[in-house]
């Protein structure tokens, strides 16, 4: 019933709009995973007014959080969906993996709709959601993996191997018996990752998979991430603010704003353009330091404080460093990647240029 | 001593405030809590209306118990809200920050908090003592003097508890449980408690003390009776005083709470 | 090709076998990792039981003529209410966790997952019950035997488990009605309290039903409230292979009942979180 009024919408959609931009990076249909087309996510909600009366007379708002986004991905692809916050991208990943029903649209995941077969679907996909835990916390790790087993249908067989694999690969031979709201969020990441690859899946949704983690954590979990999909050819589809995660682990990158695509580009583009950056911060004890090198901004600083943007294709961090160590004075250095909001703005500001 | 009142009352005002933020939640908690009630004294119409009397206790006898214990409670709740979770501020180490500050400690505790549900108990409570606990208007005297000494008891049998935090750190829950486990002696008529189990909720479980003993004195007023339940609440408030201070001489010194 | 059906078909319901059977190991591994707590809830039965049978006791023991004291049986009331309270106190706090992960937005993850999430939570929460069963369990026959008080009669005490086994789904399903309204409002306490109340008074939990007046009685008996406590109680009083029996349709009446209704709000429930992405 609600399946049919969602595609009677998509054709009366359809029919009013103009025909809409075909996908950027068309593959053949046998080696796409994920196809989607002009999918549309509304949500309308009651708005009280104000007084006594306006809360029995409420206005009806609604907001496109997707507003007729289209991409594919092939199969052994790593792609990163980024965007500001309430870009739709959380939206798309929840249609996607078939735990929301789009207003209107199509899409197709490793051949299914995933609002309609979402149990078969479950079977093929795994998801991690950065925020929040699949695991049963008060007790051990192997107990949790071990639910999800019967969960999943596995064969006890093939569970032991995949088990033992990631153990190996994931150093997680000490904290198997540990329950896990005893663990450090790193660690317990680590399990959180391995819980969702037990059942084999050929997709992986992450959803913020090195949120709050330490550098070391992040590093782990990036290499892995990027070495398991590799080697079993396995898609990637990660929402992040780090743009680490998507340099490490993603060749592809799809920036999304108010619901629609805006940049679906390779990842090696982009680095050359934006995301081979650095930020670095550099504190003084007497005057400014000033470092005036090619491929190094100055950004608005404090009377103490210089604030450097430095574009490693032209020049090396350590050159910057040495270069300000050398006026002497110096009493603090820091060295950062840029903020995601940042590149995003970048990125769209260069996509709406070429437009 | 005046100055003492009135801050007091500036603070558990503030707290009352606060439990007041959430106007819905506020009102569900003191309907429930009321509900919760009034189906208890139900189940006790119910049972008097089968069994007439139990050990010499009467309907009415049991509705001035009830009537008492929801009306403690019900103030404890509002006013010194902040005995429920005694024992876990002691452990989260929130001492530290009030044992800066010049004011008494026990009483900065308690104000920390005004429980909602509370409301409900005292409306209640004044229901139950107005309507049902057969009661002339020539006892208010008394039955003030019963509600301040069977309050303290109670108030103090809780602080005691949650003293025991300085010692162990399983006292969480524990000090807890002991209160439950005091309120719990307190709703059933104070005739069918014999042996051990009476020993128990005229000591440890103050039961007896904070209503059953009350309870008597208004159905047969004598000065032994009014002796026996203001002395009960001077012993037990002096038994927290010291216990509190004891623990909080072990705090000082670094010894306690892992 | 009709067996290759049946035979995934079978494969299919041994896969949902295993998976609930594994819910329920969960559910056990749980409460055995919270010992410290079913310890609190054994003293605290044991306190209840002190202080309701010296209740009963007395009654018992005045026996004030023209009373019901002389429908009672000739131990008093005392292990009724060993049950009903071992019961009441097995019973996990289903409502609170499908509440919080209705409302938290904790049920992503297990929508995500090939089973389904309410037979899942069912399972787990009857593996926590099953746990808190065995420890009450053996707590009450310690007490009887440091009491010295006069148990039930041997047969009874199959009728008990049965009954008092399908007491405790049927209040499963009971507070799960209440969580589950999580899907529609903003906190659950008052369903619940409702429902509790209601197991209170129509359930029996304090005296059996049967010394209630005529209607309310009749009522109180045809009740789901009555199926949660009053029938297995009652066996501890007046154990009878009839009242075994009387007990059992009306559970299985109730448990099927319920069952029905909590799949239908379940699924009304995903139906709404699936098409607004929350509740």
């Amino acid at each position: 019933m609600l399946v049919g009024t969602a595609s009677r919408a998509f054709t009366r959609l359809h029919a009013c709009l103009p025909p809409s931009e075909p996908s950027r990076r068309s593959k053949s249909p046998m080696s796409a995973v994920i196809t989607i087309a002009n999918l549309r996510k509304r949500y309308s909600y009651a708005k009280r007014g104000r007084g006594l009366l306006g809360g029995f007379s409420p206005q009806h708002v609604s907001i496109d959080a997707v507003d007729g986004v289209s991409f594919e991905v092939g199969r052994g692809e790593r792609v990163a969906v980024i965007g500001p916050n309430g870009a739709g991208k959380s939206t798309t990943l929840k249609i996607l993996s078939g735990i929301l029903e789009p207003t209107s649209g199509e899409a197709s995941v490793l051949g299914l709709t995933p609002w309609r077969d979402r149990k078969a679907l479950a079977y093929k996909i795994g998801v991690v959601f950065g925020q929040r835990s699949q695991l049963w916390g008060e007790l051990p790790a192997r107990d949790s993996f071990n639910q999800l087993r019967h969960i999943y249908d596995q064969d006890k067989a093939v569970f032991e191997r995949r088990l033992g694999e990631m153990v190996e690969r994931f150093a997680l031979a000490d904290l198997l018996d540990q329950p896990v709201h005893r663990m450090s969020l790193g660690q317990r990441m680590r399990c959180e990752i391995t819980a969702s690859l037990l059942h084999g899946p050929g997709l992986l949704f992450l959803d913020e998979p090195t949120i709050g983690l330490d550098v070391t954590a992040k590093a782990a979990i990036r290499d892995f991430i990027r070495d398991h999909a590799r080697d079993h050819g396995q898609t990637v589809l990660l929402t992040s603010h780090d743009t680490r995660d998507i340099e490490l682990v993603c060749d592809r990158v799809i920036v999304v704003n108010a619901g629609q695509v805006v940049v679906d580009q390779p990842t090696g583009q982009l680095r050359k353009r934006f995301l081979g950056r650095k930020v670095v911060t550099v504190l003084s004890a007497g005057p400014q330091i000033v470092v005036d090198l090619p491929g190094v901004t100055r950004r608005a600083s404090e009377a103490h404080a210089v604030v450097l943007d430095v574009d490693t294709r032209l020049i090396r961090v350590e050159q910057v460093i040495t270069a300000a160590l050398a006026q002497g004075g110096v009493e603090d250095i820091t060295i950062e990647d840029p903020p995601m909001e940042d590149v995003i703005h970048d990125i769209y500001a260069s996509a709406l240029a070429v437009r | 001593m005046i100055a003492f009142v009135r801050l007091y009352a500036l603070q558990a005002a503030a707290a009352v405030r606060m439990s007041f933020a959430d106007r819905a939640n506020f009102a569900l908690q003191v309907a429930g809590m009321f509900i919760n009630n009034a189906v208890f004294l139900t189940l006790w119409v119910l049972f008097f209306a089968g069994f007439k009397s139990v050990g010499g206790w009467g309907f009415a006898d049991l509705a001035l118990l009830l009537g008492l214990m929801m009306t403690i409670v019900g103030l404890c709740g509002t006013v010194f809200g902040g005995y429920r979770d005694m024992a876990i501020s002691v452990l989260r180490g929130e001492l530290d920050a009030l044992l800066t500050q010049p004011k008494g400690l026990i009483s900065r505790l308690l104000a920390r908090e005004s429980l909602a549900t509370s409301w409900g108990d005292l409306a209640g409570g004044i229901i139950v003592l107005g309507l049902f606990a057969d009661l002339k208007l020539a006892d208010l005297p008394l039955l003030l003097v019963a509600l301040t000494a069977g309050l303290t008891v109670y108030l103090s049998a809780a602080i005691s508890f949650a003293s025991l935090a300085f010692w162990a750190s399983g006292a969480r829950s524990f000090a807890r449980d002991l209160t439950d486990f005091t309120l719990l002696f307190s709703s059933y008529p104070g005739s069918i408690y014999e042996g051990a189990v009476k020993v128990i909720a005229y000591s440890i479980l103050p039961a007896g003390f904070v209503v059953m003993a009350p309870v008597e004195m208004l159905r047969e007023p004598g000065v032994r009776s009014v002796a026996v339940v203001i002395s009960a609440a001077c012993g037990y408030a002096a038994l927290a005083a010291g216990f509190f201070h004891l623990g909080l001489k072990r705090y000082r010194r670094g010894a306690s709470v892992a | 090709m009709t067996s290759t059906h049946l035979h995934s078909r079978s494969v299919e319901a041994a896969h949902a076998a295993s998976a609930l059977l594994s819910a329920f190991r969960l559910g056990v591994g749980q409460t055995l990792a919270g010992w410290p707590v079913l310890v609190g809830r054994c003293i605290f039965y044991v306190i209840l039981l002190i202080v309701l049978s010296a209740l009963w006791d007395k009654v018992a023991a005045e026996r004030l003529p023209g009373t019901q004291a002389g429908d009672l049986p000739p131990g008093g009331l005392a292990l009724y209410i060993g049950v009903t309270e071992w019961i009441t106190l097995a019973l996990p706090a289903v409502h609170l966790k499908l509440e919080d992960d209705i409302r938290s937005g904790g049920l992503e993850p297990h929508l995500l997952r090939p089973k389904s999430y309410l037979a899942q939570t069912f399972s787990q929460s009857l593996g926590a019950a099953a746990v808190r069963l065995t420890a009450l369990g053996v707590t009450a026959l310690a007490l009887l035997a440091v009491t010295g008080r006069e148990p039930p009669a041997l047969e009874a005490f199959p009728y008990i488990v049965v009954l008092g086994v399908l007491g405790v789904v049927v209040g499963v399903l009971l507070y799960a009605l209440a969580g589950l309204m999580a899907f529609w409002a903003r906190r659950t306490l008052p369903f619940q309290l409702v429902i509790q109340k209601l197991m209170f008074l129509l359930g029996g939990l304090y005296a059996p039903v049967t010394l209630y007046p005529g209607t309310l009685e009749g009522v109180a008996k045809a009740s789901p409230f009555a199926a949660h406590l009053y029938w297995p109680s009652a066996q501890a009083i007046a154990a009878s292979w009839q009242g075994f029996l009387t007990g059992l349709a009306w559970q299985g009446l109730w448990i099927v009942l319920l069952s029905l209704a909590c799949v239908r709000l379940w699924r009304a429930g995903l139906a709404k979180v699936l098409r607004e992405g929350g509740v």
